[in-house]
């Protein structure tokens, strides 16, 4: 199972996208707080330096979420899977490995993510001749949440290429998902809305957001039932498919 | 190291692939693997490789379902139609992600780029490769782990001729080692020049499994006045025939003495009985044209 994981971290070094991907990720998270900060007027209260720093978890974690679709979705489109599953054919193994070694890229992703989403709001509070508090506890919850959400979209992206097999197919309803329908049924469902995926990962993130979310641990908990039961999906329908 | 296939049926959806289908493929030679396009091949060999999952029947490699090997690339390597390459990795890069999981030595990479003439271009980016360098490096990941049976499917697509050449020289090589090697093709001439025997499919069934030089003999061309009434008598045997005029048939199958007896017993007068070896490709196309019906020599190894 080590060498398995090992080999997934060999094909994510020897191919270029994930370095792409982080790269961008890091313009995204400076350009999201930047974007924030810059629209709003008072940047010195602790409400905004939450505000300012939370925003690098969930700006992150999307793009994590197509790293981790890129998993078997990618091994689909580039045939890859062939040789891989000729390698190891026993699927589930396959899979497992996969889920282990990008929970792992996530949480590295995820690391990153929060030294930018910290050195960005650092800057912007700076300038208005505030600091960045680094003893208040509440930063460090956001830190962490913004590395715990990045290792769970992570995973949960992995599981959602295996079971949709087609890349494009399943960014696209991922982030449609994100962006439009749970924000939709969320309000129709309301007070319910935030046992919801994407608003349980808000959650963990620890994001000062409007409506009602759980507390943080309560997101966490929620967000890795999710990933559980989409990971058991993935895996008793890999296991059965047929690779033609 | 025998390949096996036994009773195996495929059955996509409602559509049938592959059809009770069962032949051996013995170590030390060469065996091609012969049909039209979707004839069922590539699901056989997928079935074998453990991809697709055989509706029944079973699909072995050396008495083990392919799932079951320890460590699969070092028994069998197999380069298939769909096997693809991530574009952005370097050829050499793609080997050392397979070396990991085959379980060779980082050494063996240089080894099997050197043996497929890839040596030069190994820093190079895979999507910068022609068709037939793709070829090599699926070729070159499927010696890695120096395995004891070897799965081609449709090697010929994008190989030049110099190219064919030189693998028809290795896969000999190989089954002289005693390896056992399975060529698919659609095209018999491919084959024919470095497999001495076939197993030959269509419609996912079986049609022929035996020696090459088999395939072809026994045509036998007659000039009777009574075309239909032999014609008949010599169907009613289970005799191929055409008609190739209105006094002219053509029977596969069958010796011109044989044809010679059956027209005695009908007490049917020739004119002319001859029997000419017809050509491998003939008698390749005769057997995946004639789509119903029973193999015509089942069995055989």
């Amino acid at each position: 199972m080590m060498t398995l994981i090992g080999n997934e971290f060999t094909k994510l070094r020897t191919v270029r996208g994930p370095w792409v991907l982080l790269a961008i990720q890091q313009a995204v998270i400076i350009a999201g707080v930047s974007g924030i900060a810059t629209a709003a007027g008072d940047l010195t209260s602790r409400r905004m330096m939450f505000g300012l720093l939370s925003h690098a978890g969930v700006a992150s974690a999307i793009l994590t979420l197509v790293l981790g679709i890129t998993a078997v979705a990618g091994e689909y489109r580039h045939k890859t899977i062939t040789d891989t599953l000729l390698a190891t054919p026993r699927r589930g193994r396959v899979v497992a490995a996969k889920l282990a070694a990008y929970t792992i890229a996530g949480v590295g992703l995820g690391v990153i993510s929060a030294v930018t989403g910290l050195l960005t709001t650092g800057a912007w509070r700076y300038a208005e001749g505030a600091r960045l508090d680094l003893t208040d506890s509440g930063v460090w919850r956001i830190v962490a949440g913004i590395v715990a959400l990045n290792a769970a979209y992570a995973a949960i992206g992995v599981s959602l290429g295996a079971l949709v097999r087609n890349i494009t197919g399943t960014v696209i309803v991922a982030l449609t998902w994100i962006a439009l329908v749970e924000t939709t049924v969320a309000n129709l469902l309301g007070d319910l809305g935030r046992w919801l995926p994407n608003r349980a990962g808000m959650a963990l993130n620890d994001m000062p957001a409007a409506g009602a979310l759980l507390p943080q641990w309560g997101g966490g908990a929620v967000l890795l039932g999710y990933a559980g039961l989409i990971a058991a999906a993935a895996l008793a329908t890999t296991v059965r498919r047929d690779v033609t | 190291m025998e390949l096996s296939v036994s009773g195996v049926t495929k059955v996509f959806g409602h559509v049938p692939a592959v059809r009770d289908l069962t032949f051996a493929v013995p170590s030390g030679r060469v065996t091609g693997f012969l049909g039209p396009n979707g004839a069922g091949k590539t699901t056989t060999l997928r079935m074998l490789l453990g991809l697709v999952r055989p509706t029944s029947g079973a699909a072995l490699i050396g008495g083990r379902r392919y799932v079951e090997l320890t460590a699969p690339r070092r028994v069998v390597g197999a380069v298939l139609e769909a096997t693809g390459f991530h574009p952005g990795r370097r050829g050499l890069d793609h080997l050392r992600v397979l070396a990991q999981v085959t379980g060779v030595e980082r050494g063996r990479v240089d080894e099997v780029l050197e043996l497929v003439g890839l040596a030069a271009d190994g820093r190079r980016r895979v999507g910068e490769y022609s068709l037939g360098m793709r070829q090599r490096l699926g070729l070159a990941a499927a010696l890695l782990g120096d395995p004891a049976a070897l799965v081609l499917d449709e090697p010929a697509n994008g190989l030049d001729p110099e190219g064919m050449a030189w693998l028809r020289q290795l896969l000999r090589d190989m089954a002289t080692e005693g390896r056992t090697i399975l060529v698919s093709s659609h095209v018999l001439s491919e084959v024919a020049q470095v497999a001495d025997h076939v197993v030959i499919i269509n419609h996912g069934r079986l049609r022929y499994a035996g020696p090459l030089r088999g395939l072809g003999g026994g045509v036998v061309s007659v000039r009777v006045t009574e075309a239909d009434r032999l014609r008949d008598a010599l169907a009613a045997r289970g005799l191929g025939v055409t008609s190739t005029g209105d006094t002219t048939l053509v029977v596969r199958g069958a010796t011109a003495e044989e044809v010679g007896r059956i027209a005695v017993d009908e007490r049917i007068v020739l004119s002319e009985l001859t029997e000419t070896n017809a050509s491998l490709e003939a008698a390749f196309l005769d057997l995946v044209r004639a789509t119903d019906g029973e193999p015509a020599a089942a069995g055989a190894r």
